[in-house]
């Protein structure tokens, strides 16, 4: 794995943070993920929650916990199994107690990366800053993540995805002319803050293995979005072109694709993407709709005609997928060479996608609480240096305080009795 | 030691690429590579992408390629075997080659992965297509809206029901070509993992010398951007649809996105009711009884309709800066460009100003993903035009054709 060899002490918690030190697990680092018994990730304990492992002879999806309100434990929070595979690590430490603190440091010193999502100011008051990390341990690569980062009038404001997603653009970009943003059903930004703190992480290193040197690097949920929306911003700044007009956002309309949008199938709420960039793809998409009259009328006759004509021309092609399976549209069209995709919700990629299946897009893991269940790890293959999902254990996300004792012994040489003394001083909670 | 900058300094980046992963080559510049963008006579596809400067069509003029492409070298090989070979003889002088070519169409052009193993054994090969090198789909066409609908998102954003339970929208995909982003983020997370591999390693694994090739698939990319979208379907068995985001309408019609995640602890409504009392606008929200979680649950309304009352009194920015100052993660809904005005990216330095000389003018882009400041992101050159540095590319990568 190409970053064996490499530990990450990772304070961060909820998506943006962990989804960096994910990547970073399933590349081979060893992730040592610092934990608290009293204030545990919230996402250990929010639901989704994952099912009694009992109830695993029914499948999940046949889960009773879902709407309960209290978690039943801090390893059931189904969330945190989607961003704490990796072969994560956890130790519980009270970095409030001196005695925690103090193991904390050390820890540091046994790190190459130091990564953390809290708001900006916390590490610093734990007495674990910058310039505290630097003190023991003098090249390590510091990658915050917080919304607004550490610098800047409002690093005070807080972020979640949605947060960041509206003001950035993001929220923006998805709906339909002349009605209100429709924005996104889930944390888009936290993904990509994530994978630009993974970005930091392997820059940093490359950088101090060329010169030595460790830094801070700050990451936010904001300046890894602002390119996200490509030439529209140009456009403006270029243009003076809003993007605050009437005709935007298009829907599902591209510029570059006449037709192209969602269109109903057979089913209740099911939809299949069509979406021609060419007179060849129409051409094809005509021949595979067993050439329709209306196909030949002047109005579709060039791509600006059937842009121009999109509403009428959405209307008709939407007649003909609306008897007809979203998975057969699909087949047919990419069998005659038109790009098209079946609109496929979670289920449909875990039990259906055939391709997801066969490129082993899922890992089965589990750990000695929940039962083993499809987890996502690195969706980029490394021929000669394969990612696991699993990380260098391959294993499942950590229980709480799973590795506390292990990582003590084998990384800071205690003994049990050390172990054991700490814990009864309130240092390891 | 010498004193480079930036992390990957000195390091030679071929990109044959559509505009599907532009933006991975874009983020090797920023990190300080030297990308080389082999386009063909007519220019890559992306110079014929519209919006324009000026709506003037033209292969220098396209905003779309400048979006993508801001940081890079432009150099043009012939179409046919000796475009072809001075392309091999390119990837064999640089350290990664970024392709978004087709198997049969690498095979053809000599690019496979074997063949360009053997020429240069430290070569990182960076494929980057839509469904990968292999499966049912590997053959399939795709563009960004069907990625956006295979991968999941699509399904569930868009706008909620109508009150009968039936939507009479379509799911919708995000504008900005999201698939294809994530997929070239990913794809430059494997660029620098592999460079590290090969290069650095630790004391563990000493560094290998070899290069590797790697296969990303845009579909498995998008597939996996859903946050709790797949844990929720496990858990519980239900799948997420269509629904309307929680947003208050301001005074002067701009929209916020007004999240109250009570699931973060109980100081989450205490700030809220603070800041809505000294708003003047708490309503019932002031009875104890709400101080109760289940109480607030069971009432929702009450807490949403004293969030509307403090909407109708401000606008966007104040209501957004209004939450915020309470604690919670409000945001005012902007469009793309109106970021540039935000001050506090511009206090962190984020948009950067580069000279466009043939033009006359000077324009601004968004600039650094993050703030390194030993190790500085770097945003020094405009957009290439079409093929602008052929000869000075062919006298330092030392390949003639």
């Amino acid at each position: 794995m190409p970053l064996a060899g490499v530990r990450i002490l990772d304070f961060t918690r909820l998506g943006f943070g962990a989804q960096a030190t994910l990547i970073c697990g399933c590349l081979g680092a060893d992730v040592v993920r610092v934990e608290s018994t009293t204030r545990p990730d919230p996402v250990r304990v929010m639901p989704p929650f994952v099912p009694d492992p009992g109830d695993k002879a029914e499948g999940f999806g046949a889960a009773t916990l879902a709407n309960a309100t209290s978690a039943p434990s801090p390893n059931r929070g189904g969330i945190f199994y989607k961003y704490n595979t990796g072969g994560k690590r956890s130790i519980t430490v009270d970095a409030r107690h001196p005695e925690g603190l103090a193991l904390l440091r050390e820890l540091v010193a046994a790190s190459d990366v130091v990564t953390e999502s809290f708001a900006a100011g916390t590490l610093e008051r734990w007495g674990l800053g910058y310039e505290a990390q630097r003190a023991v341990r003098p090249d390590i690569v510091y990658v915050s993540m917080c919304g607004f980062g550490h610098e800047g009038p409002d690093t005070k404001h807080v972020t979640m995805g949605p947060t960041a997603q509206a003001l950035t653009g993001l929220t923006f970009m998805v709906g339909l002319p002349g009605r209100p943003p429709a924005g996104w059903s889930f944390s888009y930004l936290d993904h990509v803050g994530g994978y630009l703190g993974a970005v930091a992480v392997l820059a940093g290193l490359l950088h101090r293995a060329r010169t030595g040197q460790g830094q801070h690097i700050d990451v936010s949920q904001l300046e890894p979005a602002t390119a996200l929306s490509g030439a529209l911003f140009l456009d403006a700044v270029v243009n003076g072109r809003s993007s605050r007009r009437p005709d935007f956002p298009a829907g599902n309309r591209r510029p570059a694709s006449a037709p192209g949008n969602a269109y109903p199938a057979a089913g209740d709420d099911k939809w299949v993407v069509v979406s021609c960039r060419s007179d060849a793809q129409w051409r094809a998409l005509v021949k595979a709709m067993g050439e329709p009259p209306w196909t030949g009328e002047a109005r579709f006759a060039t791509f600006s005609a059937r842009q121009e004509h999109a509403e009428e021309l959405d209307a008709l092609i939407g007649q003909w997928t609306s008897t007809r399976d979203r998975y057969a549209v699909m087949d047919l069209l990419q069998e005659a060479g038109v790009p098209s995709g079946a609109v496929q919700d979670a289920a449909d990629r875990l039990e259906r996608d055939p391709q997801l299946k066969a490129r082993g897009h899922f890992t089965t893991l589990g750990n000695d609480e929940v039962a083993p269940m499809p987890l996502e790890g690195l969706p980029a293959r490394l021929g000669r240096t394969p990612a696991h999902t699993g990380g260098r254990l391959r294993r499942g996300p950590p229980l709480l305080g799973q590795d506390t004792d292990s990582i003590l012994r084998e990384l800071l040489g205690m003994s049990s009795g050390d172990v054991a003394r700490l814990r009864a001083e309130g240092a390891l909670s | 030691m010498s004193a480079v900058a930036s992390p990957l300094d000195g390091v030679r980046v071929l990109e044959l690429t559509d505009e599907s992963a532009e933006y991975c080559g874009r983020m090797l510049a920023g990190l300080g590579a030297d990308v080389v963008k082999v386009e063909p006579p007519e220019g890559a596809p992306s110079r014929r992408l519209g919006p324009f400067l000026d709506d003037e069509p033209g292969p220098d003029r396209s905003l779309a390629f400048w979006a993508d492409n801001v940081g890079k070298r432009s150099v043009v090989v012939p179409d046919g075997p000796a475009g072809d070979a001075a392309v091999v003889a390119l990837a064999e002088g640089a350290d990664v080659l970024v392709h978004t070519l087709r198997p049969a169409e690498a095979g053809t052009r000599g690019l496979d992965f074997a063949s360009l193993e053997a020429r240069a054994p430290r070569l990182v090969v960076c494929v980057l297509t839509p469904f990968g090198q292999s499966g049912p789909w590997a053959d399939y066409l795709a563009d960004d809206l069907v990625l956006m609908a295979l991968g999941g998102s699509m399904a569930a954003c868009g706008y909620g029901p109508g009150t009968d339970g039936t939507y009479d929208t379509p799911p919708l995909a995000a504008h900005g070509d999201q698939a294809w982003r994530t997929a070239s983020t990913y794809a430059v997370i494997g660029v620098l993992a592999a460079l590290w591999w090969r290069d650095e390693g630790s004391a563990e694994q000493p560094p290998s010398g070899k290069g590797q090739l790697i296969d990303v698939s845009a579909h498995e990319c998008s597939a996996s951007m859903t946050e709790w979208h797949c844990m929720t379907y496990l858990c519980s068995g239900s799948v997420f649809r269509r629904a309307p985001q929680p947003t208050l309408t301001a005074a002067d019609g701009r929209r916020v996105a007004a999240l109250n995640p009570d699931f973060l602890g109980a100081h989450v409504f205490t700030n809220l009711l603070a800041m809505l009392e000294a708003q003047g606008v708490a309503g019932p929200l002031s009875d104890p009884e709400f101080a109760d979680p289940a109480h607030r649950a069971s009432h929702y309304g009450e807490v949403w309709r004293a969030m509307k009352r403090l909407a109708e009194k401000n606008d966007g920015e104040t209501l957004y800066r209004l939450g915020q100052s309470a604690g919670l993660p409000w945001g005012v809904i902007r469009a793309p460009e109106e970021t540039a005005e935000d001050a506090h990216l511009r206090a962190r330095g984020h948009f950067v100003e580069l000279d466009h000389p043939e033009l006359g003018r000077h324009v601004t882009y968004p600039g650094a993903p993050f703030l390194a400041h030993a190790s500085p992101w770097r945003m020094d050159r405009r957009p290439p035009l079409l093929g602008e540095h052929t000869d000075e590319v062919r006298g330092e990568w030392g390949v003639e054709w």
